[in-house]
């Protein structure tokens, strides 16, 4: 077994930048093209259509191939190993998951208005998912006193998800990670916040990339801390 | 590498290469001892291996341990049947908790030493002295500081203990969200100051401070910047020609002769090959949850209930410091950013110490931070999709901050781990089963400072504030912190380790992690754990090795010549 410090970097199946279909049939691909668009949609600036969510949903559950980029971005980790083993039943639980969540969302589409879900207006997509998911369609934040809120994990894991619990997550990852894994065209998702991002993952690693303009530039610690004045050290 | 069936015996064998079998590394390599250091995950190598990657670190697990290869399983009492949970986990990988860390390294205080004989018996509780000081520990918090690279600013912290030493590299400097948090604290009268982080801001010892990308809490860092062991101690170790490391290696058991000592360990390496490897001590240091597990693995006919277990302690006395917080939204002009730091600017001492006033016992260091990156970033409540959702990110990505604290938890005898009747590991061994309860306590103090966080978020200028309070009946073990559960003390009949983590039963078991903490104290752990194991391994190296024995005089610093063995 090779040890996971000497896992070979190998070129990406697929060019981050081409169509190819991996996982997904066509009716899968548009089908989860249109849900992301939901998730994530288009106004005044891209949306998950835009930035290609569908194809990195799509090249996450084609197998391992896409699961851990090499640090610099120059290809993909090839795993081995009980650590291999369990991403393939997580990636094929989560494909699993996938191919019966357009069933549902087709099947709910056809109950309720009679097309599959590709076929409906936004609306109705919306209603769909709503159905889906089985909470209202969330509000925008405002300003009430909706008391304390229970504790959220600081690191997610990608088991046991319903659907739509995966197709949100995933379609945020498509929307804001790494253009290496297939999403987030053109730093579109970056844009879209404000988060500057590095040009290239190689770009983290030698201090090419750098936040330190977006620190405090002009500060006293005297003057943030009276206390160092009272305290006699400099 | 192809090994005899078995090596030659050793010295030391140290079990689990992190924060604390780092530090022990260094301390008994560099005395002359020969060490093997076991480390079940990989030796990854961080100017290779690392980067800025927000998916990989954050989404997939890349440093933490994987939920199907290392289970955990918990539940809230003994009637319940324990669900997979990954609950408390800590990168098992040369280097430990400190490769994915943030950093925060604030010294315990002295009261955290004597909780008991400070609050006497809590309801409910199992509150113990340490029986060491702060006295005891003092020098050695120094030389980690210094060894280890550490940054911090003199004077700033008006409730600070005695420092031998001052910082050693100035503090990074304030963000955004950080000069918020200081601009509040001033018109509330609050002292606030840079917590001391495990980071060097200026070249020292060889590295450069030369990661500003701010992909740092759960990222490996490329540079060196950040302290690490796998970048400090360990490197240091196998300096000396001293140390032989190897990872991948999973022990699975601590053998021990017909005289009930521990005779080694036994281990399955990368290929699947079963290998015993003898030394005259044996260390354990996988984290509290692991050691207090290989100790309940490890049952012989000396041993039934698990090796050193004879007063049933190993394993009880969990504690695992909830992170929570307080998130604030802004609606101003001035954007605060969301991304820029090494996570945590501004934190303050000022309501660590107990005050019976607010209906609790213990207190918090607090801690400002950033909110971290596009994907992961979250407050409760954030709208989970549709315009409503984009909305959130883009009104408040760059206007938000949050002012959190670990939970400083009461010990409570029957909060533990132990060996879960049906789920086993990716090697068919039982997974660690926690069964925790959060204390009356731990509510009253969480509940008091979330609200104190939320005023000083208004004070800050919040448009909108959101408290998030310990819930449920169980911690949800959002940190990597635990300790507790191989404690520390002087009776052999309620703790399992003696004043130098050395095992009560078996005088040549040591264990030097988190475990023997007899209480959690209110501060991130690693100096903690790691100025403790140092403290240890030099009684190992300088008495233990030596053929002699010394115990610390109760109640006051200082060794006394106990028996020449």
């Amino acid at each position: 077994m090779t040890s996971m410090a000497d896992w070979p970097v190998v070129p990406a199946p697929a060019d981050s930048g081409s169509g190819e279909r991996l996982f997904f049939d066509d009716h899968e691909w548009d089908t989860i093209e249109a849900a992301c668009a939901r998730i994530i949609p288009t106004d005044h600036d891209p949306g998950a259509r835009e930035a290609g969510a569908v194809r990195f949903i799509d090249r996450y559950l084609s197998g391992i191939d896409f699961v851990y980029a090499a640090a610099d971005g120059s290809g993909f980790l090839q795993m081995s190993g009980k650590l291999a083993d369990a991403w393939r039943a997580r990636v094929s639980d989560l494909g699993r998951v996938y191919r019966q969540g357009v069933r549902d969302l087709d099947a709910i589409a056809r109950e309720r208005f009679g097309a599959d879900f590709v076929a409906l207006g936004e609306s109705d997509q919306d209603a769909v998912l709503v159905q889906l998911s089985g909470r209202p369609k969330p509000a925008p934040v405002a300003l009430v006193d909706d008391g304390g809120k229970p504790t959220i994990q600081v690191y997610a894991f990608d088991d046991d998800l319903t659907f739509f619990d995966a197709l949100v997550a995933h379609t945020r990852q498509g929307f804001y990670g790494d253009p290496v894994y297939g999403g987030n065209r053109d730093r579109i998702g970056w844009t879209v916040i404000g988060f500057p991002g590095p040009e290239s993952l190689k770009d983290t690693m030698d201090g090419t990339y750098s936040v330190r303009e977006y620190y405090v530039q002009d500060y006293d610690w005297h003057d943030l801390i009276p206390h160092l004045g009272q305290s006699g050290t400099p | 590498m192809e090994y005899a069936r078995k090596p030659e015996p050793v010295d030391v064998v140290i079990v689990g290469m992190g924060a604390s079998g780092g530090t022990a590394a260094k301390v008994l390599c560099e005395a002359g001892l020969k060490v093997v250091g076991l480390e079940r995950g990989p030796w990854l190598r961080p100017r290779e291996h690392f980067s800025g990657d927000e998916i990989k670190f954050l989404n997939r697990t890349y440093l933490w341990s994987d939920p199907r290869v290392n289970p955990r399983t918990v539940r809230t009492d003994e009637t319940e049947k324990a669900v997979p949970t990954p609950f408390s986990m800590v990168p098992q990988m040369v280097g430990g908790g400190t490769v994915h860390w943030a950093g925060w390294l604030p010294r315990p205080r002295p009261s955290d030493f004597m909780m008991r004989r400070l609050h006497g018996d809590i309801e409910g509780a199992s509150l113990a002295d340490w029986p060491i000081t702060y006295d005891d520990l003092e020098p050695y918090l120094s030389k980690v500081e210094w060894a280890f690279g550490c940054a911090g600013l003199d004077g700033a912290d008006k409730y600070e203990p005695y420092r031998s030493t001052p910082y050693p590299t100035p503090p990074a400097p304030p963000t955004r969200a950080g000069k918020r948090f200081y601009d509040a604290c001033k018109k509330l009268g609050i002292n606030a100051m840079p917590i001391p982080q495990a980071l060097i801001t200026k070249p020292y010892k060889g590295r450069t401070p030369s990661n500003w990308t701010s992909f740092w809490n759960g990222y490996g860092d490329p540079s060196g910047m950040r302290s690490s062991t796998l970048d400090t101690f360990v490197p240091e170790a196998l300096a000396t020609g001293n140390l032989e490391l190897r990872s991948e290696c999973y022990v699975r058991e601590v053998t021990v002769g017909a005289d009930g000592r521990a005779r080694g360990v036994v281990y399955v390496d990368a290929d699947g090959r079963e290998i015993e490897q003898e030394a005259n001590l044996v260390l354990l240091c996988l984290g509290a949850v692991e050691s207090a597990r290989l100790m309940l693995l490890s049952t012989s006919r000396q041993h039934p209930d698990g090796l050193a277990n004879s007063s049933g302690q190993v394993g009880r006395n969990a504690t695992f410091h909830e992170y929570l917080f307080a998130v604030g939204l802004f609606n101003d002009e001035q954007p605060l950013y969301g991304f820029p730091g090494n996570y945590i600017s501004g934190g303050s001492f000022q309501f660590y110490e107990t005050d019976y006033d607010r209906g609790h016992i213990g207190g918090a260091l607090i801690g400002a931070s950033h909110v971290g990156q596009p994907i992961n970033w979250n407050f409760p409540g954030r709208p989970a999709w549709g315009s409503a959702a984009k909305d959130a990110d883009r009104d408040f990505y760059n206007h938000a901050m949050k002012i959190g604290h670990t939970l400083h938890d009461m010990p409570v005898e029957s909060n533990r781990v132990d060996l879960d009747p049906d789920v086993k590991d990716g090697w068919g061994l039982p997974a660690a089963r926690i069964t925790h309860k959060a204390h009356p306590n731990d509510f009253r103090l969480a509940k008091w400072q979330v609200d104190k966080n939320v005023e000083i978020l208004e004070a800050a200028g919040a448009w909108k504030t959101i408290p998030v309070y310990l819930e449920r009946g169980r911690a949800s073990g959002n940190t990597c912190h635990q300790h507790g559960t191989v404690r520390m003390g002087t009776d052999p009949g309620t703790t399992v380790l003696n004043e130098w983590c050395q095992a009560h039963d078996v005088d040549n078991l040591y264990v030097l992690d988190g475990a023997s903490f007899p209480t959690a104290t209110g501060v991130n752990p690693t100096l903690t754990i790691m100025a403790n194991a140092w403290r240890c391994a030099d009684y190992i190296a300088e008495v233990h090795a030596k053929g002699r024995v010394e115990r610390l005089a109760p109640g006051r610093a200082g060794r006394v010549e106990a028996r020449t063995s």
